[in-house]
């Protein structure tokens, strides 16, 4: 049997009438906070708000319990138990896992034991723990499609849209589900683009947290220098690089009360990711670059890129070492800096070297698993970028009149 | 609701004085404490959190009219967010500051907390208050 044109539409009508009920909307509070936290005018006191509430949250809880508790613990009962302990008839041994013994700080020690279990546990893990609910609770009440939404013009200037912000803030947590985010961009140009700006210019968690820690007073200035680096980069990437970035229709769901299995879900599942593979690569990091010292690779290698860090970036050249830690870890390169004596603006400078250069190396590994080319693509742009950013951040200081 | 009109409009005018002077006191660079309130002056809470108290005083003016349509009864709403965030991370960070116990302990004496927790508060934490009269309202409108 086949039905006409028209008797098709009848028959659309008929089951339409049959089970379609219309009723008259009413528009409802949520609805319409919902539709103000969208626009421009209204929506981006409302971003700047979010942003507040999250750092200060951030700042207090992960201080609670680091300067509160697990300094306090560390310096005063962990460090001095290891010392005292801890077999010294293997010196280079006693090093690699203690650290210094005269260090009087989980900070300043280094050992694997001691400032890298300080480190993981003691400043990183309270920080990803508020990150994680947070951007949880954000997600989960639907402000993240609003703030994708209002981004959504900028992020056009550098070639992503909107939805580019998902990986980004993703990214704050850990560059690792930030570069999987990536894949929700349409285009390789985009996802290029992305990828690229996250592994250079987007801090993770566990950087925020120990930069929290010891530089407080500078980090803010720290942040600027990535979110400008972040913008101008983009900006260059989508001039040079071809390839399509189109637009995309964006589905805003309303507000709704998060569900607490689903947060604690989120969580558990996000800090399973953080025990598995952070606090082990943080022991590695200070294993390895302890190896290193020892074995004077650090030494050579400070004295041949003497040039370009005191001359060109304007930073002692005992920050090789720390940069050559940030492969594996960045919290535990910062950490590191901390202890290097050298002026404020030196430290800001060498922060933002330590954020910009190489990514980590679970990034990295991420990187290769997106594709080879647009790794070696991403290292050469991460080249560049770190010579002529940190020569630019250098001048700055210098014009300034404090480098 | 001409009552509410009047009552948002002049706390809207108070929030907005309280963002102002947030901003200024930053500027300068120093605390300043009178009495029962204290303002900080450092970037974090007083320039970003008084600029957030200074749009919580726009929100609350510009829907000084007409408060009985939702549309403007929503900006009081906003505007009262705004006071609840600024107040929440402000009592939440002394809440936080409060309870370690620094060189003498692990934790701090009822004392060393009740003195951590007392006033001068912040601009934001006494706006909090009187802010939470939009319930009343969404209550009636609802």
């Amino acid at each position: 049997m086949s039905l006409t044109v028209d008797e098709r539409w009848d028959l659309i009508d008929r089951i339409s009438r049959e089970t379609v009920t219309a009723g008259v909307y009413k528009e409802t509070l949520t609805d319409v906070i919902g539709e103000i936290t969208i626009k421009p005018m209204t929506g981006i006191p409302v971003v700047i708000a979010s942003l507040y509430l999250f750092w200060s949250i951030f700042g207090s809880f992960a201080g609670f319990f680091t300067d509160g508790f697990f300094v306090k613990f560390f310096d005063q009962y962990w460090l001095p138990w290891w010392q005292l302990h801890f077999p010294d008839t293997w010196e280079w041994l006693y090093y690699i896992v203690v650290g210094d013994p005269l260090a009087d700080n989980c900070l300043e020690a280094f050992g694997m034991l001691t400032s890298g279990l300080f480190v993981a546990v003691g400043v990183v893990l309270p920080a990803i723990f508020i990150f994680y609910l947070m951007l949880t609770l954000l997600e989960d009440v639907g402000y993240l499609p609003r703030l994708a939404v209002l981004v959504d013009t900028i992020l056009h200037k550098i070639g992503l849209h909107g939805y580019a912000i998902v990986p980004t803030i993703l990214s704050l947590g850990c560059n690792v589900p930030g570069v999987t985010a990536t894949r929700i961009l349409e285009t390789r140009k985009e996802r290029f683009v992305m990828m690229t700006l996250l592994a250079i210019f987007v801090p993770c968690g566990a950087q925020l947290g120990i930069m929290q820690q010891v530089i407080p007073e500078t980090m803010g200035l720290v942040l600027l220098y990535l979110v400008i680096g972040y913008f101008v980069t983009g900006f260059v990437l989508n001039r040079i690089i071809p390839g399509k970035s189109p637009e995309i229709l964006m589905d805003v769901p309303p507000y709704q009360k998060p569900l607490l299995r689903n947060v604690a879900l989120k969580i558990w599942m996000r800090m399973r990711e953080f025990f598995t593979s952070a606090i082990p690569f943080v022991l590695l990091g200070v294993l390895m670059v302890n190896v290193l010292y020892l074995a004077g690779f650090i030494q050579w290698l400070s004295c041949t890129l003497s040039p370009l860090f005191v001359y060109w970036f304007g930073i002692p050249e005992a920050t090789v070492g720390p940069l050559i830690a940030a492969f594996l870890r960045k919290d535990l390169a910062v950490a590191q800096l901390s202890v290097i004596e050298m002026t404020w603006y030196q430290m800001v400078t060498a922060v933002v070297l330590v954020s910009i250069y190489f990514p980590c190396l679970a990034t990295f590994v991420m990187l290769l698993r997106e594709g080879w080319k647009e790794l070696l693509g991403s290292l050469a742009v991460l080249i560049v970028v770190v010579t002529v950013y940190g020569g630019f951040v250098h001048l700055v200081g210098i014009l300034a009149g404090v480098a | 609701m001409r009552l509410g009109s009047v009552y948002f409009a002049l706390l809207g005018a108070v929030t907005l004085a309280c963002g102002f002077v947030d901003l200024m006191v930053t500027l300068s660079g120093e605390y300043c404490s009178w009495w029962i309130v204290e303002v900080p002056g450092d970037m974090f809470r007083g320039g970003w959190g008084g600029l957030i108290v200074l749009f919580a005083g726009l929100f609350y003016i510009s829907s000084a009219r007409n408060l009985s349509e939702i549309h403007q009864l929503s900006k009081v709403m906003m505007g009262s967010i705004l006071i609840w965030l600024i107040a929440g991370c402000d009592i939440f960070a002394r809440i936080t500051e409060s309870i370690p116990g620094g060189d003498e302990g692990w934790f701090n004496s009822m004392e060393g907390f009740q003195g951590g927790c007392a006033p001068p508060y912040f601009p934001a934490m006494l706006l909090l208050p009187f802010s939470l009269v939009v319930i009343y309202y969404i209550r009636k409108i609802e």
